[in-house]
């Protein structure tokens, strides 16, 4: 390209080679950059590799995070039609449910929230539900249908940004540093336990990694989501039109005010209907769990809700289950854009929105570093709103 | 202090054994079989109706020896229960297929008990129907005493293709033919490493024999290359070492390459005697060396196992001395057995190959994923592969997708097969049904007294 705003010597280090490090690489690899990521481990061996895959607007609340959320969409639609993520992303609607009364209220408010901001909200009524759902059980009494929505499997755009960007990976390195001139303060890179890595701009991009990095450890905190994977229903999967999401899954995302969880596990239920004709199930937000590791309650817990809304699935074998922490924020927003200076920039803490949103922060992280402007306001989710409780990067 | 139980995974001898030590120390054990009966692989027990086939004397001996252990009060044997692994509670989580409810158990120990699993090599046409394992034919042979209708072969390596056909001869339905890529024959010298064990040879040579009278074509240091639908029948090619070429028809191929431990998906041995539950590998699913060897080293990780819970030490060195013995038969059986001719390489098989029969991935699809500027490690290749995501959890192709991604990309760190099937719970898929279950304390019925 030639109207670049930047170096054409410009070095950018990533760290971390999940959905936002690998986004962002991609989006300054294609303006040539020279761009090189850092990953402590492998890429999606975190919150990616264990997501849902969610590309949804379906379940935000007015206010920032259903903006980006929108924009997100757009983008994946705009990779997929491109060509870029060409079989990687599922257009698909979101069919929320109520089960009781009180669910039902709640998905009217929310249905008018979404439609507000020119989100396409069909309501079903309980006597058109078996029709446009036969899996649906009757506990079933209404639904609303968000249109335009869409699922990607994170570990699978990933690999393909990997692949189409020609992207490099320096697997197993753990930074542990940034690398800074003594006397000018000037940014040299990183440090690494495998020696220094050159860079004029840093993008940290590492989820739960990114607190020690930047001294934000009362800023970020893990939050489990627990998850399963069925065996093959193809049959099944014919009678659900698209994911289905209980409406109580709205009351369980308290996190969007910043409070804890209404339950510690936070159970909420979506199913997913995969390509595959297997479903994806989940799942929890779980403060204070330190390990990735599911367990036999919360599974137990989440299948059964899943088989009171679809009961065919209680047919079916579970075939994986698995677990991922997510980097969360304490207010709920993310935290995207400059770190003191700006040559230090950070994009994380997405909790379950990193594959809704990771590729469009990516774009934003790489349009900021070179100088364009960017499609979304970042301003909600500037780290600056911490001053104070970050050790200076 | 009644001692804590102890789970062991899997009624074959190694579990049997180890289960016999642990009541006789004293230890309240939970025998878990996934089996509606027990006797493992070796000494798999018929279906009700159905008469058992003799098995020879030294076996008869030893099983009876194996049933009368167990049979003890501490000793709770529970059929048509498998194992899912541990959970993120540190919960042992059990899929009891009789009252369909997954149970989440707290043993102090769990001894992995779970035996070998066959090993075959991809090649092209492996996943056609009519193609099986030799071993789940023997299994479905000693279960039902059937053997399947029309032109059976018996390909790839080892003595259990051997033992097989003269197990099926000895039924009345000879196999067309038995193709070996080894040739045992050719290393006579070999074979005198079988004289200080004179059952195992008397059983190897009455297999022969039995091979021979029959007429069943042995061929050895032939390579069975491809299987093709034609017909109704199979088409089978095979190459010998002289790259001659011959073509068979069969309805049935049973393949085996050989086993290994069957230890995919488990927990892993504990490494700390502090870890609970302990978990300890015993029998063919921590070493193969056949069923004699399973027996002592169950009763010999039996010991260990107690030693740790209580907290002393315990010396083995005459089951550690036994074992090297029938380590030593194993040796001369590899010996006799290597291949004549060199297996293709799997990354070297036709690209359209299936490696995971499952989801239907090739050879050209792993090929594929691993080129480009980063090299996926084994958790992609499974995620991004498919690889090891299908019903059977990786346990057929892993291995053998390690061994094509090294050989593709010698310059990244080689995947292995572990990397690739994970430790995740379930170990094997399970009822819905049965985990949400789990959760219905309500009708748990309490365990019984001990």
């Amino acid at each position: 390209m030639s109207d670049v705003a930047f170096p054409s010597d410009l070095r950018v280090a990533v760290v971390g080679a999940g959905i936002v490090g690998v986004s962002t690489a991609w989006f300054l690899a294609r303006a040539g950059v020279d761009v090189r990521i850092v990953e402590a481990h492998a890429p999606v061996a975190a919150a990616t590799g264990a997501a849902d895959g969610a590309v949804s607007v379906a379940s935000k609340r007015p206010g920032p995070m259903m903006q980006a959320a929108l924009a997100g969409i757009r983008l994946y639609r705009e990779l997929a039609e491109s060509g870029v993520l060409d079989g990687l992303y599922l257009t698909r609607s979101t069919f929320l449910v109520a089960a009781d009364r009180a669910e039902a209220t709640v998905l009217e408010g929310h249905a008018a929230a979404l439609a507000s901001v020119g989100v396409t909200v069909d309501p079903i009524s309980a006597a058109r539900l078996p029709i446009v759902a036969p899996a649906l059980s009757d506990r079933a009494r209404a639904a609303i249908e968000v249109r335009g929505e869409g699922h990607a499997i994170g570990y699978d755009i990933v690999r393909r940004l990997v692949h189409t960007g020609g992207l490099r990976i320096d697997r197993d390195r753990r930074v542990t540093g940034l690398r800074r001139a003594p006397s000018t303060g000037r940014l040299l890179g990183l440090d690494t336990d495998r020696g220094p890595v050159d860079a004029d701009v840093v993008v940290i991009a590492a989820g739960g990694g990114s607190a020690a990095l930047l001294g934000l450890g009362d800023v970020l905190r893990p939050r489990r989501g627990q998850l399963l994977v069925t065996e093959r229903a193809p049959a099944l999967a014919r009678g659900l039109p698209g994911a289905i999401m209980s409406a109580r899954y709205l009351l369980s995302k308290a996190s969007a005010t910043g409070g804890p969880p209404v339950s510690p596990r936070g159970y909420g239920l979506v199913i997913d209907p995969l390509r595959t004709g297997q479903f994806l199930v989940g799942g929890t937000r779980e403060n204070d769990a330190e390990r990735p590791v599911a367990d036999l309650e919360a599974i137990a817990h989440v299948l059964a809700d899943a088989v009171a809304l679809v009961p065919g699935l209680a047919d079916v074998r579970l075939l994986r289950s698995f677990a991922g922490l997510r980097t969360a924020v304490v207010d709920g927003l993310p935290l995207v854009g400059p770190v003191g200076s700006g040559d230090v920039r950070v994009a994380t803490g997405f909790e379950g929105d990193g594959i809704c949103l990771g590729p469009l922060m990516g774009r934003a992280t790489a349009d900021a570093i070179l100088g364009r402007p960017s499609e979304i306001d970042l301003a909600p989710f500037d780290p600056a709103r911490f001053t104070g409780r970050m050790a200076a990067a | 202090m009644s001692p804590a139980p102890v789970l062991v995974v899997g009624g074959g001898p190694a579990g049997l054994a180890a289960a016999a030590h642990l009541a006789a120390v004293g230890h309240a054990v939970d025998l878990v079989e996934l089996r509606p009966a027990l006797g493992g692989a070796y000494h798999r027990r018929p279906i009700p109706g159905v008469t058992p086939r003799p098995i020879g004397a030294e076996s008869e001996t030893r099983w009876a020896r194996l049933v009368a252990g167990i049979d003890h009060p501490a000793i709770r044997v529970r059929l048509r229960t498998g194992f899912l692994g541990i959970d993120g509670a540190g919960c042992a989580l059990l899929d009891d297929r009789t009252a369909g409810r997954v149970e989440a158990a707290r043993p102090a120990a769990v001894v992995v008990a779970t035996g070998a699993l066959e090993r075959v090599r991809p090649r092209p046409g492996w996943e056609l129907p009519g193609v099986t394992t030799a071993g789940g034919l023997q299994v479905m042979m000693k279960e039902t005493g059937r053997i399947p209708e029309g032109r059976i072969l018996l390909a790839g390596s080892g003595p259990l293709l051997v033992a097989l056909a003269g197990q099926m001869i000895a039924a009345g339905r000879p196999p067309i033919a038995v193709v070996e890529t080894g040739d045992p024959l050719r290393r006579p010298l070999a074979g005198f490493g079988l004289l200080p064990h004179p059952a195992r040879l008397v059983e190897a040579l009455g297999h022969l024999g039995r091979i021979v009278a029959a007429g069943v074509p042995w061929l050895r240091a032939t390579a069975l290359e491809t299987i093709a639908a034609e017909g109704d029948a199979l088409r089978v090619e095979l190459r010998d070492r002289r790259e001659r070429r011959r073509t068979l028809f069969a309805d049935h191929v049973a393949l085996h390459d050989g086993i290994r431990p069957n230890d995919r998906g488990f927990p892993e041995p504990s490494v700390s005697a502090a870890d609970r539950p302990f978990v300890a590998h015993a029998g063919d699913c921590r070493e193969v060396l056949g069923v004699a060897a399973a027996e002592i080293d169950g009763a010999r990780v039996g010991a260990e196992v107690a030693a740790i819970l209580a907290g002393t030490s315990t010396t083995a060195s005459k089951a550690l001395a036994r074992l090297a013995a029938e380590r030593r038969v194993q040796a001369v059986l590899t010996r006799l057995f290597a291949p004549a001719i060199p297996p293709t390489p799997i990354a070297a098989l036709p690209r359209e190959t299936v490696l995971c029969r499952c989801e239907g991935r090739s050879v050209g699809d792993l090929a594929e994923l691993l080129d480009g500027s980063d090299a996926p490690g084994g958790r992609e290749i499974k995620l991004s592969g498919r690889f090891a995501m299908g019903v059977c959890q990786g346990r057929f192709c892993a291995h053998w997708v390690a061994e094509a991604a090294a050989t593709l990309r010698p310059e990244a760190t080689a995947p292995t097969a572990g990397d690739l099937i994970g430790r995740r719970w379930p170990a094997r898929p399970v009822s819905i049904d049965a985990v949400i279950a789990s959760a219905d304390r309500s009708d748990t019925s309490p365990s019984p007294e001990r």
